[in-house]
């Protein structure tokens, strides 16, 4: 009987798509309520998470005015304290690249991300800059040398010929162009940040949850897309598949995210993993808000309810695997990689789940490739 | 899982009949093959797998170093890996590609399982590291059972082997051709999963080509499949032998007369389903695939039995012989994992049954005691699986 239906909404489904001639995305045309998907993703999910993250960025500032005005080690260890409440509120909305956040870089795939958590930073471009006083922020160049891992150096790292990290904002002779440099970083992140959040309480939550197309630009097909690459590439690959050596001949235990601070890269993939599990469910990152439509909802709506499971399944699979590992996944690919690989196997388990069968429920397009062939 | 599958199913089967509907109203579209491999767009050609060709003359070069006692494990590593310049062209030291990221890589058996990668790369890792520490310092000493050294076959030529008689370079070779060649072609490639990634199906039925490409990028799929049997032959009329690798078992295999016809089979299966292909037709170019991955596999079958049943006629009179062969085997046999039986997403031996074969070959002092009632009993087991018997294969 089941089979029955999904068997006639198949094909209902597809012979509107194929009379649709000129929506060449396709588009589920069923009547699942897209807009009350939207809302709870706008009104409970995205705006709390992206406003508690800009608390955070504020309450590092604010550490780093105290830290800049009075340099000692315990200004700085409070400071480092504040980075990683920011970087952990970061996990909750790095996904969330839409709506103006998409147009902020000039990588249209990572768009604000790139402000925030390019990674592995690059030292040399930092110290070069705290030399000069010559950096552009905004500049392609300089992705890879500000947010939080650039922070992560400059609170965790030593500089060259330096012996602490605190060296930085005392001894060395750069003193001052490292002092400008942090509080650049950070003035760089807060103007994304605010831009960013101003956006959704100003217009754009209105047309995100409006904009119920099934076309490429509607925002569930957007959600649905940036919710996959998140996962393929903010979690799955950054946060283990590189340092795991998936991608290379060997483990690269020093690409792991937070590389400097060290023991919390397990804490901060678990609060990614966190941000796509309570995005598919449709619960609320952070607050309280009630669970509501989410894709999960929808896949019940489609009689998917099994791929609902098998998702659900394969996502606490993963989040035991990385329970069970380092704090510090540098020491883990050191020690035993096995381990690591493990997690990005069962990571990537949900892969086909996620991009193959659910965007194929839903008649989502996948906007993105791999860049696999030759 | 069921009604998943039988949705997409009935999903794709509605798109394939909705989309064809403007052309010539059947089911499918008509598919007629080229006489030979040979596919055009606007005058120019197609057909692009530059990128196999070269890993299949980066393989040649690997295979012939392993052989070289001057060389390092570095060199060595440097070859399979292409870092550090030790390839004696420009073109393959400058090239993007390299062997090992592609071997154990395939979309459909490694994508989710690369901690199972990891440990077949790490065998070769450590077949290379064992000529280098274990044979090449031993290179002019004599072979004994526990002792690498030399060997010399009855009138003829000089083995180098390890402590039980395998010669690694050949293990490497033969075990390369199930990794990367098989693997790629049968479990990448030809995958629904790669063929008909993101939006290729959709982009091939509306002729969208590749960025800065004539083909479109289901086309290029398909080919780069083609490239990995006959990336150094003539595409156009197939001599066969042109490689160490797949293409030259190919040839061993269709000279067999009771397989004489197998290389022509292959290579037809590849002109269909790329002809469906640019008919749009997927379900013809699925039957192709579904072809090829039995031909190719059988292929890895009939020579693993090969080897291990022409070992007995020398084994304990000809070491030398015997141990050539069984080398041979042994990486047959390792490549058994990577095949592909036709209608499921699984090899026609899982990686622990192999792993219990190489097992039983290197026991003890390897082949230096390994019985032929062994011997037997392995090659029967093997040719059972497939569609062709133990004394088809032996001789």
């Amino acid at each position: 009987m089941l089979k029955k239906i999904v068997f006639i909404l198949s094909i209902v489904s597809v012979i509107v798509a194929c009379s649709s001639s000129d929506d060449s995305n396709g588009g589920s045309n069923d009547n699942f309520d897209r807009t009350a998907l939207l809302t709870n993703y706008a009104d409970n999910i995205i705006v709390p998470a992206l406003v508690n993250f800009q608390s955070k960025m504020s309450d590092m500032e604010t550490a780093k005015s105290d830290f800049i005005n009075d340099i000692n080690q315990t200004n700085l260890n409070i400071l480092s304290d504040a980075w990683l409440e920011a970087y952990k509120a970061w996990q909750h909305v790095e996904i969330f690249n839409i709506g103006i956040a998409e147009t902020l870089s000039a990588d249209e795939n990572s768009g604000f991300v790139v402000f925030f958590n390019r990674y592995p930073v690059t030292v040399s471009d930092i110290e070069a800059g705290a030399a000069s006083g010559n950096y552009d922020l905004n500049a392609i160049s300089y992705y890879d040398a500000q947010g939080f891992p650039a922070l992560d150096f400059l609170i965790h790292g030593v500089a060259d010929s330096d012996t602490t990290p605190l060296d930085k904002f005392t001894t060395n002779p750069n003193f001052e162009g490292y002092a400008n440099y942090i509080t650049d970083v950070i003035a760089q992140m807060r103007t994304i940040i605010n831009t960013v959040v101003s956006d959704w309480q100003g217009s754009y939550r209105d047309s995100f949850i409006n904009n119920t197309s099934s076309s490429a630009t509607g925002s569930f097909n957007k959600m649905v897309n940036d919710f996959i690459y998140y996962y393929e590439k903010g979690l799955r690959a950054n946060k283990i598949g590189i340092p795991a050596g998936n991608f290379s001949v060997d483990p690269l235990p020093e690409k792991v995210e937070a590389y400097y601070k060290n023991d919390v890269s397990k804490e901060l993939a678990l609060l990614g993993l966190e941000t796509i599990e309570k995005v598919f469910n449709g619960q609320a990152i952070v607050g309280s808000g009630a669970s509501s439509q989410s894709f999960a909802s929808y896949l019940d709506y489609l009689e998917n309810s099994q791929l609902r499971d098998d998702i659900n399944a394969q996502f606490l699979a993963t989040k035991q695997q990385i329970q069970s590992l380092n704090n510090s996944f540098s020491q883990q690919v050191m020690e035993d990689n096995t381990q690591m690989t493990q997690a990005y196997d069962l990571l990537q388990g949900a892969v086909v789940l996620l991009k193959v069968d659910m965007a194929s429920a839903f008649n989502v397009s996948i906007d993105f490739t791999d860049s696999d062939g030759d | 899982m069921k009604k998943i599958a039988l949705s997409l199913f009935v999903v794709g089967a509605l798109f394939t009949s909705c989309s064809s509907d403007d052309d010539n109203g059947s089911a499918g579209n008509q598919v007629v093959a080229p006489a030979t491999f040979q596919f055009e767009r606007n005058g120019s050609t197609t057909v692009d797998y530059n990128g196999q060709t070269t890993r299949i003359e980066m393989g040649g070069e690997f295979v012939s170093a392993l052989n070289d006692n001057t060389k390092t494990e570095t060199e060595l590593d440097g070859m399979f890996t292409n870092t550090g310049n030790y390839f004696s062209t420009t073109a393959l030291n400058e090239s993007t590609k390299n062997i090992r990221s592609k071997t154990a890589a395939s979309m459909d058996y490694f994508s989710a399982n690369t901690t199972e990668a990891n440990v077949i790369k790490a065998d070769f890792d450590s077949w290379i590291a064992n000529q280098v520490s274990e044979v090449f310092p031993n290179w002019e000493n004599t072979a004994t059972a526990g002792n690498a050294g030399q060997i010399q076959e009855a009138g003829g030529s000089m083995r180098y082997v390890n402590g039980k008689g395998l010669e690694y370079n050949q293990a490497i070779n033969k075990a390369l051709i199930g990794a990367l060649m098989v693997d790629q072609m049968l479990n990448n490639y030809l995958s629904t999963s790669v063929l008909d990634a993101g939006t290729n199906r959709a982009d091939n039925d509306a002729e969208i080509l590749a960025e800065g490409k004539n083909y479109t990028n289901m086309e290029h799929k398909w080919d780069e499949a083609f490239g990995y049997l006959y990336g150094t032959d003539d595409p156009l009329a197939p001599q066969l032998g042109a490689d160490n690798f797949l293409n030259k078992y190919l040839a061993r295999v269709d000279s067999d007369e009771d397989f004489t016809g197998i290389a022509q089979d292959i290579y037809d299966a590849f002109k269909l389903g790329r002809a469906a292909i640019v008919a749009k037709n997927y379900e013809v170019r699925d039957e192709q695939a579904e072809i090829i991955r039995e031909k190719i596999s059988e292929i890895i079958g009939i020579r693993a039995v090969y080897y291990l049943q022409s070992s007995k006629a020398t084994l304990g009179t000809d070491y030398a012989s015997a141990f050539h062969d069984l080398s041979e085997g042994f990486g047959f046999v390792y490549s058994l994992q990577f095949t592909r039986q036709p209608g499921t997403d699984a090899p026609y031996f899982t990686k622990a049954e192999v792993d219990a074969y190489i097992a039983e070959l290197m026991e003890g002092n390897g082949f230096w005691d390994v019985t032929s009632a062994t011997l037997d009993n392995m090659a029967s087991e093997i040719a059972a699986r497939f569609n062709f018997t133990l004394e088809q294969a032996s001789n």
